[in-house]
């Protein structure tokens, strides 16, 4: 064996499981569905529609590659398409209740196979990158990509379906979400651009005045408060976090304190999710399911929440300080 | 405050008025991030590549706002990688994985109200858990946890059909069943890895300049989690008690 065919062995796993190549595939299916859209007369946005998935499936393919600029004028151009209204849903040929039934009467229990799949596999990918000292993160993303393809496989073994209907069935739920798909990258996005422009520096002087930056419960508060009313107004807790972790939770309480920040973090985006609970502005998760349930009240879902969400906010605020006291 | 700080701002404002008014997301999020990195003083391009040549659009040393957003965009692409896991889901439930799942449902559930709220909220944790990303409301709870609490409850009350129950108990089993998917997603989802919320953090934290592990992140979720059903627990047990006592008293 030469030498470079040995280097180029040595690195082949390395170009297969890399996170570019999971973006890669990840790709080519936005590319499949975009194809699809565009040849689906039912939708009255196909063209809007098509070009957002194809542009959107570019970024993915050759995001590692293509001059930053270029990205974001892409980036720019998607938001335009949704601005205008260019992303719609179409017709997917579904099944109905009937057919699933049946389905499910043969298959039983052996239709999960498919789904549990992507989770072993998401571990399996993790557990090998961490035996082999290779980062954790990257494994278990590059382990959701390739799940994702073996439960294709999987899936398609198991009904002996066409793949035209996999990608369909794809498309389906992809539409079904819509632009919104891309709104966590976006938010993560803005994120940055805070950061840039300093603007935590700037909320974070700004609760400097009021609450002296030794008392560790105020700061606690501030930052669990304020998330909880910024998810109210927004009714999204997802848009809330970066606001509040730029501006609050690293300047005030993981710097100067020395917090571990993962354990801070997450405990700040759940008191948002308790927000969540108590907003008529999280539409999605309060007000469509009582008009889907006939409900006299269309606020009963948040009503019966409120004591739940007052209490286990309470308890974020209590659990946040005794963690940074403790650890 | 200085003038230029106020305009900063203005970028919060933005998302918030533009979330409470129900604007296009994705618009009102770029927005935001243009008006905020404009306000601060950024160019729109970075030096170096094919708009040097035109003036005020770049500053020479500086990122651009433009090149800030691409970068941003393709670095957290990880975001968006559950769209690969969507087409073997999707056929999945064409051949009955929801009516499957149901079927798992009916067996583990409880004969009253509550403990069939605590059964379908761990149900979401265990979602959650694996990593799969569903919609509840209309595919489990419309169709099948509010037509089983009612039938638990008629059973309670000794009605024979659904029209017999007090309206007001209808009515609260409705918002009990809506709340049980809530508790059980919000605070079940962020037990995965591959979930949005931990990936938000994940990156935001990591733009910050936090080096951070999602497994810590996950870790850290576990006693929130746990407090979650704990206390969700107390209240549908408290909705049991409720109903036994009213249904012994006369009406």
């Amino acid at each position: 064996m030469t030498p470079f065919t040995g280097i180029l062995l040595a690195s082949l796993p390395d170009i297969f499981f890399s996170l570019d190549s999971v973006y890669v595939l990840t790709g080519l299916v936005l590319w499949v569905f975009a194809a699809m859209t565009f040849q689906d007369r039912d939708n009255k946005r196909r063209f809007g529609s098509g070009t957002f998935w194809l542009i959107l499936g570019a970024i993915f393919v050759f995001g590692s590659k293509m001059p930053h600029w270029m990205t974001g004028l892409l980036v720019l151009a998607m938001v335009v398409i949704d601005g205008t209204g260019g992303v719609a849903r179409g017709l997917y040929n579904e099944s109905t209740k009937a057919e699933q039934e049946s389905h499910a009467r043969r298959l039983g229990h052996r239709i999960f196979i498919p789904v549990l799949l992507i989770p072993i596999v998401t571990i399996i990918f993790a557990s090998v990158f961490r035996l082999l000292k290779l980062d954790v993160n990257r494994g278990a993303l590059v382990g959701l990509g390739f799940g994702g393809v073996c439960a294709m496989a999987c899936c398609l073994w198991i009904t002996r379906d066409k793949i035209s209907v996999l990608m369909e069935e794809g498309r389906r739920l992809n539409d079904a979400m819509g632009a919104v798909n891309i709104l966590p990258q976006l938010l993560a996005s803005l994120g940055v651009i805070f950061t840039a422009a300093k603007v935590g520096d700037l909320i974070a002087s700004g609760i400097y005045h009021i609450i002296p930056a030794d008392n560790l419960f105020l700061l606690v508060l501030a930052n669990c408060l304020g998330m909880a009313l910024f998810t109210i107004v927004m009714g999204n807790s997802f848009a809330a976090f970066p606001v509040i972790a730029t501006g609050v939770l690293a300047p005030l309480i993981i710097q100067p304190f020395g917090v571990r920040p993962e354990m801070v973090a997450i405990i700040t985006l759940t008191a948002g999710s308790s927000g969540t609970l108590m907003t008529p502005m999280a539409a999605n998760f309060n007000i469509v399911p009582a008009v889907l349930l006939n409900m006299k009240n269309q606020y009963g879902v948040i009503r019966f929440q409120l004591p739940f969400a007052l209490t286990i906010w309470s308890l974020h605020v209590i659990l946040m300080w005794a963690m940074i006291k403790l650890f | 405050m200085h003038l230029q700080d106020l305009f900063k701002l203005s970028g919060i404002a933005i998302v918030v008025i533009g979330f409470a008014f129900r604007l296009r997301t994705t618009l009102v999020v770029v927005v935001a991030g243009l008006v905020t990195g404009l306000a601060a003083g950024l160019p729109l391009f970075s030096t170096g590549g094919l708009f040097d040549a035109i003036p005020f659009l770049t500053k020479p040393g500086q990122e651009g706002i433009i090149d800030m957003l691409g970068r941003a965009f393709a670095d957290n692409r990880l975001m968006t990688l559950f769209i690969i896991t969507l087409p073997a889901i999707g056929l999945a439930e064409r051949y009955g994985l929801q009516e499957q799942s149901a079927v798992v449902i009916r067996k583990l559930a409880a004969a009253t109200v509550g403990r069939l709220q605590v059964v379908y909220q761990l149900f979401r944790v265990l979602t959650g858990i694996l990593g799969v990303r569903l919609n509840g409301h209309p595919s489990f709870v419309r169709p099948l946890i509010f037509p089983m609490s009612v039938g638990a409850a008629e059973g309670i009350f000794h009605a024979s059909s659904a029209e017999d129950l007090p309206e007001d108990v209808v009515e609260e089993i409705k918002a009990a069943t809506a709340a049980s998917e809530n508790y059980g997603n919000f605070y079940g989802q962020n037990l995965s890895v591959v979930q949005a919320g931990i990936l938000l953090v994940f990156t935001v934290m990591s733009g910050l300049g936090y080096a951070i592990s999602i497994f810590s992140l996950v870790m850290f979720a576990i006693p929130i989690a746990s407090i979650s059903i704990i206390l969700a627990a107390i209240q549908f047990w408290l909705l049991d008690r409720k109903y036994r006592r009213k249904a012994t008293t006369p009406r």
